[in-house]
């Protein structure tokens, strides 16, 4: 059994706060010998934003030619997708709100030409996880971000009870992270359930 | 006194239902009095922030694009209107790109305190946030209005009143709206009335 992740490095900032707790969570996942991981840094990928222009209802494509080719087919083919991303103003940061903003093909698909974006055998075999950081310490910092991330596993099908979070607030600095009391130890658990859990979906 | 009234539209969409929302604010703001101004974020051209904290050293942002000068343009307004469709239950990533690039006034108010707004600026500078929804949801806007109390907070703007309307889906665009555009035109007229009969500002 291969269980294919999918990980999207969504802050600017290279190795910042939020991508050191997604090398916590991939380093613990890839322990397994089954496990393969892909990471994208979305800062590299080329990524545009939607245009907003609804071809998408009509052509089940995107018009744009850009990082996305690329990276709508991995989407669908892996079975676990982390995205992770710092908090900027309140919200994502806008290089994950253009990959979660182009996901508007999927829903396309989905809604409103009725097509399946995974194959019927793979639906509710999906799992998503959601990392974040913020330099804010209020605990509300996270809530602005939540319902776009929820949108973006919904239209490739990852359901809402399917997505695990680790929302890290109170780290402002470059690397404040690794002094965090629990950060690291909570990411190598939701790891190790995120695997123990995406093999048994794979299994039934 | 003029009251200067910016409207920002962050939509990629021409003309569609947000532009055309923020359109209607605009004229009832220029009916009532205002010299109005709309820019177009898609126009432009600027880069998200890079999270550098460059500008935390020196308030100034190293990327040189059109997203300064636009911030100067909202810092000289008095009146601000920030347009977004919603988008994957949060503004698009356009606008969001903006507000990200607002770091360096967040760096000179809260790093190097080279930048304070009185509570009497503030009571003079007001903004609105304009914005359509397909979903009918009355939490579709939920997700938005942290992101423009930011930016809001960040240039020295009462986050004054909003004009949203949502399930545009079912309405087939906000023309087809019952009171929508109505509301917007005349919400731009009474806030530029409201600015206009402010006391002159102190010395």
């Amino acid at each position: 059994m291969t269980i294919k992740v999918l990980a999207f490095a969504g802050s600017p900032r290279r190795h910042g706060n939020s991508e050191t707790l997604l090398d916590w969570v991939l380093a613990a996942m890839g322990k397994d010998p089954d496990v393969s991981i892909e990471k994208v840094a979305l800062t590299e990928a080329n990524i545009n934003p939607c245009r907003g222009c609804n071809a998408c209802e009509k052509l089940n494509r995107c018009i744009q030619r850009d990082g996305l080719d690329i990276y709508h087919d991995k989407i669908i083919e892996a079975d676990c997708i982390v995205l992770s991303s710092p908090i900027f103003c309140m919200g994502l940061a806008s290089q994950v709100k253009m990959l979660v903003d182009r996901a508007q093909v999927f829903r396309s698909r989905k809604y409103v030409l009725r097509l399946p974006v995974v194959p019927p055998e793979r639906k509710g075999k999906r799992l998503g996880v959601f990392l974040a950081t913020a330099g804010q310490t209020w605990p509300h910092v996270f809530d602005a971000a939540v319902p776009s991330v929820k949108c973006f596993y919904h239209v490739i099908d990852i359901r809402d009870a399917d997505i695990s979070y680790l929302m890290i607030n109170g780290v402002d600095e470059s690397g404040a992270i690794v002094s965090h009391p629990t950060a690291k130890a909570d990411a190598e658990r939701l790891a190790q359930n995120v695997i123990a859990e995406q093999k048994k979906r794979l299994a039934a | 006194m003029t009251v200067n009234v910016l409207g920002i539209s962050g939509s990629p969409h021409r003309h569609g239902n947000t532009e055309t929302l923020l359109d209607s604010f605009l004229e009832g703001a220029k009916a009532g009095g205002a010299s109005v101004e709309k820019v177009v974020l898609k126009d432009l051209t600027y880069s998200s922030c890079r999270g550098c904290n460059a500008c935390h050293k020196n308030g100034v942002c190293i990327v040189k694009d059109d997203a300064i000068a636009l911030f100067d343009k909202i810092l000289n307004a008095d009146c601000i209107a920030v347009a977004s469709p919603i988008y994957t239950m949060g503004i698009t990533a356009e606008l969001k790109g903006l507000i990200d690039r607002g770091q360096y006034l967040w760096a000179r108010k809260f790093i190097l305190k080279t930048l304070y707004f009185t509570d009497d600026h503030i009571r003079r500078h007001k903004g609105l946030f304009v914005s359509t929804a397909g979903q009918n949801w009355d939490h579709v806007f939920d997700g938005a209005f942290p992101a423009i109390t930011a930016i809001f907070n960040g240039t020295g703007f009462e986050y004054y009143d909003n004009i949203i309307a949502n399930n545009m889906d079912e309405y087939k665009g906000i023309k087809n709206h019952p009171t929508a555009l109505a509301d917007a035109f005349a919400k731009g007229k009474k806030v530029v009335g409201v600015l206009m009969a402010m006391e002159p500002a102190g010395p």
